[in-house]
């Protein structure tokens, strides 16, 4: 039944791109998520085990998640997202400008009722005073050129990534255990 | 709907932990951005065996994890079990869906909390079986044998 009604709720979502207190200026595409907000704002990129828990021994070391230090007001907002369409997040974007100053363009997620608050979804970065903006698409090259075996297979990366067929063939879609076929069976 | 209302409870009173205190906390291994942005659905439907492959897609593709604790608190993980690759680590693939005992340091910044797990005190394994309820989400997770 919830299958079912899953995307109805998703359509019947709120009308999106709500404005914000950063969203003057922005031209971030809307992704119709009920509680984004867009937003363009300047912030320094930092590791975020460093600026959260002083953690800073291997700063910006490559597998550590970034975040950016709002310079309006010092507000610390996660990017849990880049700009390229499912499963992929920001760190190797936001890498090559780790310590520096820039300005981005996304959306703000902003939702009490989970407990969401300056989750962001990164689209475009640059450094302060560059004139040409990134796009935050770069994790499937990077992905890629860390398993190229995989990335000349046919399909999108998440049916090939050596990782997560691993993972499934040990315990399955649901995780427990099922065989495939089992697992199309029970959740048709 | 337990983990909806409880969340809600939680945004109301917030975590009372000072930065930094020792913690030792039980919790579902979560795929932070799914929850957060409601992009596949309500967050009863992004937990647990329905979300298990997409929770291991999304770990490995970088995408944060968090710890959803039984009070419907979530914390963002950003060391799990000694290793700080919080962004596609091992560890983070390995308990997507998983119901964990972890015990290490809490801390709250501008509204999110974070968790620095020194230990996985206890594996409990894949507790929260709600497949039954929502199927696979998203619908296109497991391949369709016919193609």
């Amino acid at each position: 039944m919830w299958k079912y009604l899953i995307p109805l709720v998703v359509l019947a979502s709120p009308v999106a791109a709500q404005d914000g207190p950063f969203s003057e200026g922005s031209e971030a595409r809307s992704w119709n998520l009920a509680w984004e907000e867009p937003a363009r704002f300047e912030a320094t990129v930092v590791d975020m085990l460093c600026e959260v828990a002083g953690d800073c021994a291997s700063e910006c070391r490559t597998g550590r998640q970034l975040g950016l230090l709002r310079a309006a007001d010092g507000v610390l907002t996660y990017p849990n997202k880049n700009n390229q369409g499912i499963f992929t997040g920001a760190a190797v974007d936001l890498a090559p400008f780790c310590g520096l100053e820039v300005e981005v363009d996304g959306l703000m997620i902003e939702d009490e009722y989970v407990g969401a608050t300056n989750v962001y979804l990164v689209q475009m970065i640059r450094e302060v005073g560059a004139e040409e903006w990134v796009t935050a698409n770069g994790w499937t090259t990077a992905w890629a050129e860390e398993f190229p075996e995989a990335a000349a297979q046919e399909g999108r990366w998440y049916r090939n990534d050596p990782r997560v067929l691993a993972l499934i063939e040990a315990d399955g879609y649901l995780g427990t255990g099922e065989t495939w076929e089992e697992a199309w069976e029970i959740t048709r | 709907m337990r983990n909806a209302v409880a969340a809600a409870l939680v945004c109301v009173a917030g975590p009372a932990l000072a930065d930094g205190e020792d913690i030792t906390i039980r919790g579902e291994v979560i795929d932070t951005w799914c929850y957060f942005s409601g992009v596949m659905g309500g967050p009863d439907a992004v937990t647990g065996t329905a979300h298990h492959t997409c929770a291991i897609w999304c770990s490995a593709g970088g995408i944060p994890v968090g710890l959803l604790a039984e009070d419907g608190t979530v914390y963002m993980i950003l060391a799990l079990g000694g290793s700080d690759q919080s962004a596609g680590g091992a560890a983070q693939l390995e308990l997507a869906s998983h119901d964990i005992t972890v015990s290490g340091q809490v801390f709250a910044r501008d509204g999110l909390n974070y968790l620095v797990v020194a230990d996985v005190v206890e594996d409990h394994g894949i507790t929260n079986i709600n497949h039954t309820d929502f199927g696979v989400v998203p619908g296109f997770a497991i391949p369709n044998p016919e193609g």
